[in-house]
C-alpha cells in the first residue's frame, strides 16, 4: 500500500489517514507531492481524478478523501481498532468524524495547520470561535461518554483521532484557549510518537506556502532541531 | 427508527438518507422540524433538542442510539441493513463510491452557494461563477464515469449510498437549469423518476415556509 500525501507541514487532510496507520502500526509507503507549485496538481491527477490528497493505493484500488481512506482500512483490517467495537460508539464515532470532514470552516481558514509555526494568539473571528467551542464539545462529550478505556476520544485510539489531529496541532499553532479535558485530551494526542515523528519531518520541511503563513512575506519558524 | 429532517423543500442534507431509506425499501417515522427563520433560531433548536443533542438535522434516532451528518447515517444504515445495498458489495467498488460520496460531503461548497436546494423555484437558467462551473464539470465527470465504469443507470449499477449523496446536486442542476452533457442528463432523469423522488417533491410543494438564507434572489421569491 501506498499513501499519497501532501507538505506535512500544511496538509492535515494527509496528516489524518497518514497518522491512523501508523497508530495501528499498518506499514505503507509513502510518496510527499509539494502542493500549490506548479505540476503539482498534475503528480496528483497521475493517482486519482479527485485532484487532492491524500490516495491511499492498494494494489488496483485508489481510495481519495481522508474519511473514505479510513473507511476503507477499517474494513481491510477489522480488527485494527480503527472504529469502536461497539455499535453505538461506533455511530458516534462516524457523526462526529463526519462532522469534523464537512465543517469548521471558519476556523480552518484562519487557522490553517501549520507545525513550524512558532505558537501565538490570533484574532478569530464569531463562527470561528463558535468552531473552537463545538469541537471542545464533541471532545469532552465523547471522552466522558465512552473514553474510560484510555486518554482518547473512544479510550483507545481510533479513526475519530485521527480526523481531529489536525484541529489539535491548530490549537496549539494558534495558542487557543481550551477547557482543561479539552487540553488533556491534546497532550494525549500530542504524546503519540506517530504525532512526533510527523511533526519533526515538517519542521525539516522547506516548502513554503505563501497563503498559509499569516505573516507572509515574513515566514516564522521553529528551528528543525525543536522538534 | 426515526428520521428527524427539516424543510423537504430547502433541506439537501435530510434529503439524503430520506431519500436512501425510501429507495431501499427501510421503514422509518419521519419527523419534521420546520428551519423556521432566521436559520438557527431558538425555536427550532428547542425543537430539535427534543430528539437530539446534536443539534443538527438530519439525525437518525435508533433506539438509544443517535446519529447526525449524512455520511455517517449511510454508514450506520449500512451496517445495519448489511443486505440491503446501501454500499457495493465489492471491496474495490465500494472504495469508490465511498470517495465520490465523501467527496460530496465536504466539497462543491461553490455550487452549494450559489444554488441552493429549492424544490418549489420555478425551472430557470441562472448564471454561475466560473468555481460553480468547474464543480459541475466535476460532478459530471464523476457520473459519468461512474456509469460507464458500472453500466448504469446508477452511479454503481443498482441505487446506491451513492445516488443519495449526489440526489440534492441533481436538484439544484435541475432547479437552476445548469447545462450539463447529455449522460449527466440522462443519469439525472433516473434520479428523478425515482417513487422516493416523486414523494419528497410533494412533501416540498405542500410547504409554505419560506427560509430567506436558501432564496437565491431574495427578497424575490420566486414561485410556480
Amino acid at each position: 500500500m501506498k499513501l499519497v500525501i501532501g507538505n506535512r507541514n500544511y496538509s492535515s487532510w494527509s496528516f489524518r489517514p497518514w497518522i491512523a496507520m501508523k497508530v495501528a502500526a499498518i506499514s505503507f509507503d509513502e510518496e510527499v507531492i509539494s502542493l500549490y507549485v506548479e505540476g503539482s496538481r498534475e503528480k496528483i491527477l497521475k493517482h486519482s481524478p479527485g485532484g487532492k490528497v491524500p490516495i491511499l493505493i492498494d494494489g488496483d484500488t485508489q481510495v481519495w478523501e481522508s474519511l473514505a481512506i479510513l473507511e476503507y482500512l477499517a474494513d481491510k483490517f477489522p480488527n485494527a481498532g480503527f472504529w469502536p467495537a461497539d455499535r453505538q460508539a461506533r455511530a458516534h464515532a462516524r457523526a462526529i468524524s463526519t462532522e469534523m470532514h464537512a465543517g469548521f470552516a471558519a476556523l480552518r481558514e484562519e487557522c490553517t495547520m501549520n507545525f513550524w509555526r512558532p505558537p501565538a494568539k490570533r484574532a478569530l473571528s464569531a463562527p470561528a470561535q463558535a468552531n473552537v467551542a463545538r469541537v471542545q464539545e464533541i471532545w469532552t462529550g465523547a471522552r466522558a461518554k465512552y473514553g474510560a478505556g484510555g486518554p482518547f476520544l473512544f479510550g483507545k485510539f481510533s479513526a475519530a483521532d485521527a480526523m481531529y489531529a489536525p484541529v489539535v496541532q491548530r490549537f496549539v499553532a494558534y495558542d487557543i484557549d481550551v477547557s482543561a479535558p479539552a487540553k488533556a485530551y491534546m497532550q494525549a494526542v500530542i504524546a503519540l510518537p506517530a504525532f512526533q515523528e510527523w511533526r519533526r519531518a515538517a519542521l525539516r520541511e522547506t516548502w513554503v506556502i505563501p497563503k498559509f503563513e499569516y505573516d507572509w512575506p515574513e515566514v516564522k519558524r521553529l528551528p528543525a532541531e525543536a522538534a | 427508527m426515526k428520521l428527524v429532517i427539516g424543510n423537504k423543500n430547502y433541506s439537501s442534507w435530510s434529503f439524503r438518507p430520506w431519500i436512501a431509506m425510501k429507495a431501499l425499501g427501510i421503514a422509518f417515522e419521519e419527523i419534521l422540524i420546520p428551519f423556521g427563520t432566521p436559520l438557527g433560531n431558538p425555536d427550532f433548536r428547542a425543537r430539535l433538542a427534543a430528539y437530539t443533542p446534536a443539534g443538527l438535522v438530519p439525525v437518525l434516532i435508533d433506539g438509544e442510539v443517535h446519529v447526525w451528518e449524512t455520511l455517517a447515517i449511510m454508514e450506520y444504515l449500512a451496517e445495519k441493513f448489511s443486505g440491503s445495498g446501501f454500499w457495493p458489495a465489492d471491496a474495490k467498488v465500494r472504495a469508490h463510491a465511498r470517495a465520490i460520496s465523501s467527496e460530496m460531503h465536504a466539497g462543491f461548497s461553490a455550487l452549494r452557494g450559489e444554488c441552493p436546494m429549492n424544490i418549489r423555484r420555478p425551472l430557470g437558467e441562472r448564471a454561475i461563477s466560473d468555481a460553480a462551473r468547474a464543480n459541475v464539470t466535476r460532478i459530471e465527470e464523476i457520473w459519468s464515469g461512474c456509469r460507464a465504469t458500472y453500466g448504469g443507470p446508477f452511479l454503481f449499477g443498482r441505487f446506491s449510498a451513492a445516488d443519495a449523496m449526489y440526489a440534492p446536486v441533481v436538484a439544484r442542476l435541475n432547479t437552476y437549469g445548469i447545462k450539463v452533457g447529455r449522460k449527466a442528463r440522462t443519469y439525472m432523469e433516473t434520479m428523478m423518476a425515482l417513487p422516493g423522488w416523486a414523494e419528497w417533491r410533494k412533501g416540498a410543494l405542500a410547504e409554505t415556509w419560506i427560509v430567506p438564507e436558501d432564496e437565491a434572489d431574495w427578497p424575490t421569491v420566486l414561485t410556480a
